[in-house]
Parts: C-alpha cells; sequence; structure tokens
C-alpha cells in the first residue's frame, strides 16, 4: 500500500513535470500504473475525437460508420493488451511480417484506387488498408531483428543490413502504391527505434549521407508530379490559392480562425461550410483549432504528450530488448502520426497523407492505433508477469515459462 | 540470459532522457506555431474566414423616374434580367466564357473582353456580362447552371422609355469605364460607382446623373465552399443588409402629350422643334430628327452600326435643339425690324420698292419672289418676308447694330439649358470678322445679315427665345426643363422657379407691337407666308423661314439636287397673340416639300392646334363639367 501511494505521487508529479525524470523509477509491483493514465488519457482522446469527427461529418453517415471502426478497435485494443502477450509478436516475428507484406503486394495487385493510389483490400464486407497494419509489422520485425542479433559494440552497417533488406521490402510496396505518407511514416517508426540503439559513428555518418542522395534521388527520379507540388506548396501555400496550396491555405484560415476559444462545438464556418478540404481525414485537426480555438487544441497536445510519455515508460520498463523496442515502436507510431498530421496541418510539413490519431476518420487507422496502445499495455503487462499464455492458442502458461527461462 | 531479462537494455538508458526532450521540443514548435496562427494572426484569419464565408451581392438601385409637368412618365423603369459572373466561383473562366458565348450566341471574345475590364475587382464581386437577356437565354442559363460555375442571372431594373419623346432630351445611359469611373469616384466618394455601373451619357440622364442614380444597395449572404448560398437558419448567422436607394425623381416642363404630337407632326422630317413657354421659358417639347432607337444601348450596339450612324450627314446623334447651329433665315427678320425701328431707320410708313432684286455696287441680291413685292412698307415686309426692303434696312442700319439688339435678345451666348452641350450661335460684326477671319467687313456682306442668312448662326432653343421675348414685349426668360427634383418619398429637393434674365427696355413697347402685327398678319392674313400655320379660334403669329444651304443658280429646280443642298423650312411663332403663351419654333432641315410657309408652318399649326386643343381639354377636365367647344372667334379676320 505504501508503494502504491509512492507511486500515486509519482503520477501526481508526472501531470505537471515532464515524466522523464519518473520512468527511471522501475515499477516492480503489479499495478498497471502506466497502462492506467494511458488508458485514461486514450479514453478522454477517443472521446474528443469522435465529438469533433461528428462535427466535421456534418450529418453524414461518416461518424456512424466510424463508431463501429471504433467498437472493432476496442475489441482489438482489449485483444492486444490481454489476450496476447508480446511474446507472441516475438515468435511469429516473420509470419506477421510476411503475412503483410503478402498483403501489400496483393494491394499493389488487386488493390482499389482511392486519390491515385492503390491502398485499399477488399475482404468480403471488409475494406482496409495493409500499409497502416505494416506500421506495426515493422516496428515488430524491428524488434525481433536486435532481439536475436545482439552485439556488444555498436552495429555498424554491415550489421544492419539484413534487416534493412527486410524493412526494404515492405517499405518499396507502400512507396508503389504510391503511399509516401505511410512509406515515410515507417521509416520514422523504424528510425525511433534506432535511436534507441547504439550505432556505429562512421556507419551512421556514412548512412546520413546516404539517405541524403536517396532523398535527393528521389525528389528527381521516383516522386510523382502531385508529391512534389505538396512538397512546394509548404514553401509558399499561397502560390495558387485554387489548386496545389488551396488545402494549406484553408487549413491556416480554418486554424487561425478558431482563435482563443473557438468557433463553437458544430459551429465552425471554414468546416461547415466545407471550404476546408480532407476535413474528416487528414486536416480534421483545422476542424478541431477552429472550432475549439487554442485552448482546446492546447489540451488535446498534452493529452498526446502525456501519451506518448506513457509509452516511453512503458518502453523503458520492458521486460526485455523486444519488448522495450516493441513498445517504442508503438509510441512512435503515435508520436510520428501525431507530429507529422500536425506540422502537416499547420503549414509546417508537405500535404502527406498521415491521419490523425483518434481523430482522423478511417477504420484500419483507428484499430491500428488502437492496438498499438493495446500491444503497451501488454508490455507493460509482461513486464508485470501478468500473462500466463503468450496467446490464447498455446496451452502452455507463459508465466511459468518466463520464470524457468528466468531461473 | 538473466542479466539480459534483469537489465533486458542493449538500449542507450539516457536515449529515453533525450527522447523525452525531443517530444517536448517538438510539441513545443507545434504548439507555438499554433499561437502563432490562432492568437497571433487569429484576428486575420477570422477576417479572411468571414469574407470566405460571406459574398456581398450588389443589389443596384433603380434610377430615378423622369415625369412630364402633369405627373405622366417619361422615362420610367421595368424589370429585365441580367447575365452576371462572379469569378471567384468560376472553375475555368475561358471555358466558361466559350459556353457563355456558344450557348447564347454572342461573338466569342465579348465575355473575355468585359472579364478584362473587371481584373481589378474582388473575386466575389459580380460582374455584369449582358444585360436585358430574354427569357428564352434565361432559361439556357438556368438549365447549363451545373455546368457555368459562378455564372448568374439576376433581376434588376432597366430603363424604358416613352417613345414619344426625343431620346436626345432623355439621353442614354452607358456602362462606365474603369478609367472614368475613377474620376466620377473622386467627386462622389460617399456613393462611388462599381465597375460595369450604368451611367447617365447624354441628355438628361447625364445632367441629372447626381441625382437619379441612387445609392446601392447590398445583401450579404452566406456561401459554402462551392459558392452554394447556404441556408442562414442552419446556423446562427446574423448578416446585415443595406436596402438600395432609388434615385430621386424628377419632374419636367415637358408636356407629354404635347410631345407625342410635336413627335408625331414633325415625323418625317429632319431637324428640330422647340416648343416654349414664353412667360417661364419652360420648355414644353423638344425634338431633334433624325434620331435613335432609345433602347438601342440596351440592345448594344456593333461597332458597324455605330459607325453608320455617326457617319450619317443628317447627324443622328446630335442634339439639334441646343447644339444645331443654323442661320435663322428670315426668321431673324424681326429682329432687324425692331433694331431699324427703334433705331428710328425707318417707320412703319417708310416704304421701299421692291422690284425682285437689289444691288450694292456690282453685287446684286434678289427677292424671293423674282417678280418683287412692289411698294412695301413694314407690315408687308414682314407678312411676306420680303427680302430687299430688309437688304435697305440693314444697309442703313449696319451689321453692328443688328448685333447690339441681337445681344440684348440673348442671342450669340449661350442660354442655359445646360443639356447635351449647348451651342452660343453666332452674331456676326465687324470686329468678330476682323478678330477671326484677319478681314475687314465687306459692304455687301451686311444684306445678307438682314435677311438672317451669311455668318448668322442661331440654334432652335436661341430662335424660340427670340420668339418668347417678342411674344411678351421684350422679357427673356432663361429657357429650363428641369421643374422639380424630389426624393421617392417625395421631399423636394430642387424646385427650379422660372428666372428672368431681363426685360429689354432698348426697344420700345409701341415697336414691339408694330411688329408682332406684322407676325401676326403672317399668319392670319390671307397675304402672308404662314398661313399654313393657322389654328382656329386662336390668333398666331410667325415668321416664316428659308434658308439656302448652297448657291444654287436661280432657276435650278429644288428638286433635282441632292437632299444635304436643299434648303432649310423655319418657321418660328406664338400665340395667341393678344397673351402669348406658346412658342413653337420649326426647323426642318433639307426640306424637300417647300419653303418655311409650305413646309414648316403646317407643323407649327398641328402643334399650336394640339396645344390648345389639350389646353380646353385639361380647362373641361379640371371644372368637371362636359366641355363644348369655344365658339371660333371672329378676331383673326381684322387684318385681312
Amino acid at each position: 500500500m505504501i508503494d502504491s501511494r509512492d507511486q500515486m505521487v509519482g503520477v501526481g508529479a508526472m501531470a505537471h513535470a515532464p515524466v522523464l525524470l519518473v520512468p527511471g523509477q522501475a515499477i516492480r509491483e503489479p499495478t498497471l500504473i502506466w497502462s492506467k493514465i494511458l488508458m485514461t488519457v486514450l479514453f478522454l482522446l477517443i472521446s474528443i475525437g469522435m465529438t469533433n469527427l461528428y462535427s466535421a461529418a456534418a450529418g453524414t453517415s461518416l461518424f456512424w460508420s466510424q463508431l463501429k471502426n471504433l467498437a472493432l478497435a476496442c475489441v482489438g485494443f482489449y485483444v492486444c493488451g490481454w489476450i496476447i502477450s508480446p511474446r507472441f509478436y516475438n515468435s511469429y516475428a516473420y509470419w506477421i511480417y510476411g503475412a503483410v507484406c503478402a498483403q501489400l503486394v496483393l494491394v499493389d495487385i488487386i488493390g482499389g484506387i482511392s486519390m491515385g493510389a492503390q491502398r485499399w483490400l477488399k475482404v468480403g464486407p471488409i475494406v482496409f488498408q495493409p500499409s497502416e497494419l505494416a506500421k506495426i509489422a515493422v516496428s515488430i520485425i524491428v524488434a525481433k531483428y536486435f532481439y536475436t542479433s545482439r552485439l556488444s559494440q555498436p552495429y555498424t552497417l554491415r550489421d544492419l543490413l539484413p534487416l534493412s533488406l527486410i524493412i526494404g521490402v515492405a517499405f518499396l510496396l507502400i512507396f508503389a502504391q504510391p503511399d509516401l505518407g505511410t512509406a515515410g511514416v515507417c521509416a520514422l517508426i523504424m528510425t525511433c527505434q534506432l535511436c534507441f540503439i547504439r550505432i556505429n559513428g562512421r556507419s551512421l555518418a556514412i548512412a546520413a549521407t546516404g539517405g541524403l542522395t536517396v532523398v535527393l534521388g528521389a525528389w528527381f527520379f521516383i516522386l510523382r508530379d502531385y508529391q512534389k507540388l505538396r512538397v512546394l506548396n509548404l514553401i509558399n501555400p499561397d502560390m495558387d490559392s485554387s489548386n496545389t496550396g488551396y488545402n494549406a491555405l484553408q487549413s491556416f484560415i480554418a486554424i487561425g480562425s478558431g482563435k482563443f476559444l473557438g468557433k463553437g462545438f458544430m459551429a465552425g464556418t471554414q468546416t461547415q461550410l466545407q471550404f476546408l478540404p480532407a476535413r474528416h481525414t487528414d486536416f480534421i485537426f483545422a476542424v478541431f483549432s477552429e472550432e475549439h480555438g487554442f485552448l482546446g487544441t492546447s489540451v488535446v497536445f498534452i493529452l498526446f504528450v502525456t501519451l506518448i510519455y506513457m509509452g516511453l515508460a512503458i518502453a523503458k520498463n520492458g521486460k526485455d530488448v523486444f519488448a522495450s523496442l516493441l513498445a517504442v515502436g508503438m509510441t512512435g507510431i503515435i508520436f510520428v502520426s501525431f507530429a507529422i498530421n500536425t506540422a502537416m496541418v499547420l503549414g509546417l510539413f508537405p500535404v502527406v497523407g498521415v491521419p490523425l490519431p483518434f481523430f482522423s476518420y478511417g477504420g484500419t487507422a483507428m484499430i491500428v492505433f488502437c492496438a498499438a496502445m493495446g500491444i503497451l499495455v501488454s508490455i507493460e503487462r509482461e513486464s508485470l508477469d501478468l500473462f500466463r499464455k503468450v496467446s490464447p492458442f498455446q496451452r502452455k502458461s507463459a508465466n511459468s515459462r518466463s520464470s524457468k527461462q528466468r531461473s | 540470459m538473466k542479466k539480459m531479462s534483469r537489465s533486458p537494455h542493449l538500449l542507450i538508458e539516457s536515449r529515453f532522457f533525450a527522447a523525452s526532450i525531443v517530444i517536448v521540443i517538438a510539441a513545443l514548435i507545434l504548439w507555438l506555431r499554433l499561437w502563432q496562427l490562432q492568437i497571433y494572426r487569429g484576428d486575420y484569419y477570422r477576417r479572411i474566414s468571414e469574407n470566405n464565408r460571406v459574398r456581398k451581392i450588389d443589389v443596384p438601385a433603380p434610377r430615378g423616374i423622369l415625369y412630364d409637368a402633369w405627373g405622366k412618365i417619361i422615362l420610367g423603369n421595368t424589370a429585365t434580367s441580367e447575365l452576371i459572373v462572379v469569378p471567384q466561383y468560376m472553375k475555368n473562366q475561358e471555358k466558361t466564357f466559350d459556353v457563355l458565348a456558344r450557348l447564347l450566341h454572342q461573338p466569342g471574345d465579348l465575355f473575355k473582353r468585359k472579364y478584362k475590364r473587371a481584373k481589378s475587382l474582388p473575386k466575389f464581386m459580380p460582374i455584369t456580362m449582358m444585360r436585358n437577356l430574354s427569357l428564352h437565354e434565361v432559361s439556357i442559363i438556368e438549365s447549363n447552371r451545373l455546368f457555368l460555375p459562378g455564372v448568374e442571372v439576376r433581376t434588376t431594373a432597366r430603363r424604358e422609355y416613352n417613345t414619344g419623346t426625343s431620346p436626345h432630351t432623355l439621353g442614354h445611359l452607358g456602362e462606365l469605364s474603369p478609367s472614368a469611373m475613377e474620376e466620377f469616384n473622386a467627386k462622389n466618394k460617399n456613393n462611388p460607382y462599381s465597375i460595369g455601373d450604368l451611367v447617365g451619357r447624354s441628355g438628361l440622364e447625364a445632367r441629372l446623373e447626381q441625382y437619379l442614380r441612387g445609392q446601392h444597395g447590398y445583401t450579404l449572404i452566406q456561401v459554402d465552399a462551392f459558392g452554394r448560398a447556404s441556408n442562414p437558419t442552419e446556423h446562427e448567422w446574423d448578416l446585415p443588409l443595406e436596402a438600395a436607394k432609388p434615385g430621386s425623381n424628377v419632374q419636367l416642363t415637358i408636356d407629354l402629350e404635347l410631345q407625342e404630337t410635336v413627335s408625331k407632326a414633325f415625323s418625317g422630317k429632319n431637324g428640330a422643334v422647340v416648343v416654349m413657354d414664353p412667360n417661364t421659358g419652360g420648355i414644353l417639347a423638344l425634338t431633334s430628327l433624325p434620331s435613335w432607337d432609345p433602347y438601342m444601348y440596351q440592345r448594344g450596339l456593333s461597332p458597324e452600326e455605330f459607325r453608320a450612324m455617326t457617319l450619317d450627314p443628317l447627324h443622328p446623334f446630335m442634339d439639334k435643339t441646343t447644339s444645331g447651329e443654323f442661320a435663322p433665315g428670315s426668321t431673324y427678320k424681326a429682329l432687324v425690324a425692331l433694331a431699324a425701328l427703334q433705331d428710328g431707320i425707318i417707320t412703319p410708313n417708310r416704304s421701299y420698292i421692291c422690284n425682285g432684286s437689289f444691288s450694292l455696287g456690282s453685287q446684286a441680291f434678289g427677292c424671293w419672289k423674282k417678280g418683287g413685292h412692289g411698294t412695301v412698307s413694314l407690315h408687308r415686309a414682314l407678312m411676306q418676308s420680303c427680302d430687299v426692303y430688309f437688304y435697305h434696312v440693314g444697309i442703313e442700319l449696319g451689321v453692328d447694330r443688328i448685333a447690339k439688339y441681337a445681344r440684348d435678345f440673348g442671342l450669340g451666348s449661350k442660354l442655359g439649358l445646360e443639356i447635351n452641350m449647348e451651342r452660343p450661335g453666332l452674331v456676326p460684326t465687324q470686329e468678330w470678322k476682323k478678330s477671326t477671319h484677319k478681314e475687314l467687313w465687306a459692304a455687301g456682306e451686311t444684306p445678307s445679315v438682314a435677311i438672317g442668312q451669311g455668318y448668322n448662326l442661331m440654334t432652335p432653343l436661341q430662335l424660340a427665345a427670340l420668339y418668347s421675348a417678342i411674344a411678351t414685349r421684350g422679357k427673356v426668360w432663361k429657357p429650363y426643363i428641369v421643374k422639380r427634383i424630389s426624393t421617392p418619398a417625395g421631399i423636394t429637393l430642387d424646385e427650379r422657379t422660372p428666372t428672368l434674365v431681363r426685360t429689354i427696355d432698348s426697344v420700345s413697347l409701341e415697336n414691339f407691337e408694330l411688329v408682332r402685327s406684322g407676325l401676326e398678319a403672317v399668319v392670319m392674313d390671307d397675304e402672308g407666308t404662314g398661313k399654313n400655320a393657322r389654328v382656329p379660334g386662336v390668333r398666331v403669329a410667325g415668321k416664316t423661314g428659308s434658308v439656302q444651304v448652297v448657291n444654287l443658280k436661280k432657276n435650278k429646280n429644288q428638286s433635282d439636287v441632292s437632299i444635304l443642298w436643299k434648303e432649310h423650312a423655319l418657321f418660328a411663332s406664338f400665340a395667341p397673340v393678344e397673351n402669348p403663351e406658346v412658342v413653337v419654333v420649326i426647323i426642318s432641315e433639307h426640306d424637300d416639300k417647300g419653303g418655311g410657309g409650305a413646309s414648316a408652318a403646317p407643323v407649327a399649326g398641328q402643334i399650336l392646334r394640339s396645344y390648345f386643343d389639350l389646353k380646353k381639354r385639361r380647362a373641361g377636365l379640371a371644372i368637371g363639367a362636359a366641355v363644348t367647344p369655344i365658339p371660333t372667334s371672329q378676331e383673326g379676320a381684322e387684318h385681312d
């Protein structure tokens, strides 16, 4: 009891000050403290996000269909958090990755076309975007790679070569759709994970140079015209208000005109009069900013930052390299999506198709974000040895097996 | 293995701290950007978002209405549809204009040209592309609206003319060009014009522009991103609305019924008619022919049509009542007679012998009557318009003394009616000839001046003013046409009262009477040249005139020559003689029916008859009883 009170103090301090002081205190007691805060924040974010989507959808059926997606996402959250142990991903990492890659191939071949890109896969009544699943699959495979090839000295490029080859498959498949946004997000999630790995300095320099070459090469030889335009829009959104820069400009107007308190729920003129493009998907943050102002956006920022900190705390207390790296990956999904989406809406980043977690309309994305949160919960639960089984398919108790390993 | 599970971290512990910093910094950057957009520039973006959703729709004000002296509408308004485009909501301008031109059968570049002219306007401002759409055209546009984003049809007012009235007097409207607009708006800061506005370009429309135009109103409507007006009750938007203020109404001195008679009586001829009240200077009717269709500008005039009209030798665009300058011909003799009587050159009994011509040095001047009039005194000289009599008088009087009296009557300068570029006319003097032509006055030029030819130039309005002064025995009134300007609510803004410019005291009343009786004889005497102007029961006085346009050989037949070389037929008259109340001046240019007596006098007769008929009818209505025609008096026969 005393311990738990201490924890409460820690939580209280965390609400004000950066969490980074707290994660160090490893919590051994079987109290899902980080997960509880995470779930609270998640609940708030989803509530705000759904309310906002209701306004953005403005009477269309989008809200109701997203509500169904949310129900599925909740199931996903529970399954990932309480039924499937992180060990399951560890064991079946390559199978999972292979399955997602197979889906990506299918998308490239028979996928539905939307906005000039093939992104959808339709199985019966279910329509989903495998590229969203790829975010989790990539995180798993990176975690698995560093779990299996542990080195005492810093990793060099040669050590990382097999990983880049494995990841490259998914990356190219997504890029071919083309879905620049998701490809970039996958790369960034992987980068987040690599940040926690000791990498050889020389190798890093070479990789940086190579990366730059790839970026420049992509600009001149690979990127399609509309993708380049999006990047150019960033530089000057007023360039042509009726075409490419229109979205960004209308987004500024929507956000700016919200001022401090916003125009009120369902009363954003930019949104309700449809000046704002993609208002229920990529630009949904502008809807929220317009209707709830600086005050509302600040609250949402705090919630997101808190959520990310919870993810980091869980990562730090991960049971093993795999769990920690996977937690970093899951946190990275939220962080990268949040940062890129808001930066894009705020005109600090090119317009790429990255959804805002828990806000943007989209079934697969919602499920993937919730599943990622579930995985974070499962990692904390694993670190507290709360899993009896690796997965419902296994007879053996996961705990007993791990305790065997430990002893 | 155990070590790994306790400290699983191949992960670098310190990186968690670094990651926290990175996250805070990233969030802070985004948060600051939010602050910049929402707080620092919030007002700016709020304003833009308002502009985004709110569209200001100009509501053009209907122009003021022109009434005649009796309250009849001369120039009113009627509803019409016009085609407008709102550039903000146009998707593909080139294509839209091409489609429009094809749908409406208009030249391909018409709309593009108009659009280019309005380039400087804000994008939400509607631009008028075409006015007076037919029902068919409206339905074509409405049914294709889906493919024509930004194109709209709006109902507005257009001018409806009374076709009996001279379009020169009423004037026409034209679209304001961007360059002219700046000039206009410099003067009208409170009530600026916008591009495409119609402004008065001539006649009363131009002169009374500031009163007639009214003030634009506007409505604000809320539109969505596709330019569709949204239902304002859906959200609580309260948008201001400013109703258009219609222009002021103007009552003219014109008598519409008389004006219609004038137009009918004068139709088929070219030239001008002025009907004026000699006791006030109020204009009762004005006509200038050839004329133009007042709806011509509403329909749109092709450059070819316009060129053809400007090149027309009969000058259809010129308002001849005020800006046409003609030699007054024999109508001038009344003035010369007054001058000669007053200066003692002649007495009523002094006579000259007319044998058909008059010689001065080597020059010979003919009388219109080749056989001559025999012995003529003043009365007969006026009655029969003897030229030789006035050659003698002119020579004895001299050009400068004629000019002196002419100026007393207000000739040679503008009268101040202020419509359509009034011309001053010309009263020649020796001084004038010296300064203008650098030549001395030749004695041989005086006889021509004495019979109203030579350098003499008068506008029909001046001729009417001259005869008004003779009719009223020396009262010169400033001619006016605008009686009253009042707001649509009926509040009088300006009321013009008759202005007496001067009373001519240089001519005695006896001399006026002598000339007036001579002028009466022109019409009432059976030997008079103007007897075609008689009106039953009314004593009419007048003077005929025929003006040679070019010197033709004496016996050359008039019917052989081109119309432009034919004589002008003039007639100036007033009635009733005892108490004149109407002056009628007819100038029929290049008349092929004959001189003033044969061609112009009958028109004046018709106009006068109509005037007195109207007067009788109105008097009858006024007393509310059945009117029995007033028995024809026999006074007119006295002069036999």
